[in-house]
């Protein structure tokens, strides 16, 4: 078994709609052309889920996916005035990171490597 | 600080977390199981696996940033595979439980498999066979 690419990740929501027009306000992700309930980022398609449709619990992902921003410190700020709770910042000594939550509660982490690749 | 325009443009996903409370079993699970080639990085401390051509995992010890684990990700990461029922099979001769029974769910342009970390995380075998429009 080879795993070619990753097709898509789920991202849960209580609200598909308010989802893709928040990830493409505030992130400036492209809505899906092809599929409806989706954005695109240039590597990756996240594709919004609404368990509670599927008769299954909402639980927001803690563990985030990182978006590679140019400027994590100025992403942060924009990400606030959008509406996500920040709620971190971190300097790892390879990469700034800030912790942010869409407004299902998502963790996202706004990501810049500074070092290069060992 | 006023941010700089454009500050918050995304590039691309660099990696996809998932919560995990026991490093060795999911790296067991992740590496060997899976067989995903990982990412060598000797100054991090968590484990991270290329998933294919186009993005990364990281195994995230959720504890050694300060938080306790508060649940699986329920919502798929989709792994594009060439045979989904062929995976299936592969993955479960390793001991690996699918959701929905011995074959995959046919959804009339995909078939989806969907299966689970040794912490709960929903992960799916994926592959479409419906052109796109």
């Amino acid at each position: 078994m080879r795993i070619e690419q990753v097709d898509f990740v789920s991202v849960p929501t209580r609200d598909v709609s308010r989802a893709v027009a928040w990830y493409h306000q505030a992130l400036g992700l492209p809505v899906s052309e092809v599929a409806p309930g989706e954005v695109e980022t240039p590597n990756v398609t996240l594709s919004f889920w609404n368990p509670e449709r599927d008769g299954e619990p909402f639980q927001a992902n803690a563990a985030g996916i990182a978006l590679r921003v140019p400027d994590v410190a100025g992403a942060v700020e924009e990400a606030r005035a959008a509406g996500a709770e920040v709620f971190g910042i971190e300097d790892t000594g390879v990469c700034r990171m800030g912790f942010v939550k869409d407004p299902d509660g998502n963790v996202l982490i706004l990501h810049r490597r500074y070092a290069p690749r060992g | 600080m006023s941010a700089e325009a454009g500050a918050l443009d995304v590039e691309r996903v660099d990696f996809i977390s998932v919560p995990v409370t026991d490093m060795e079993r999911s790296a067991r699970f992740y590496g060997e199981t899976l067989g995903l080639p990982e990412i060598e990085h000797p100054e991090q401390g968590f484990p991270e696996y290329q998933l294919g051509e186009n993005v990364s995992l990281y195994l995230l010890k959720v504890e050694s940033i300060g938080r306790s684990f508060e649940g699986p990700h329920t919502a798929s990461l989709a792994l594009r595979v060439r045979d989904v029922a062929a995976a299936q099979k592969e993955l479960e001769e390793k001991g690996v439980v699918f959701d929905f029974g011995a074959e995959p769910f046919d959804t009339g342009v995909c078939h989806m498999a969907l299966f689970r970390d040794p912490d709960g995380n929903q992960l799916m075998l994926h592959r479409r066979y419906a052109p796109r429009d």
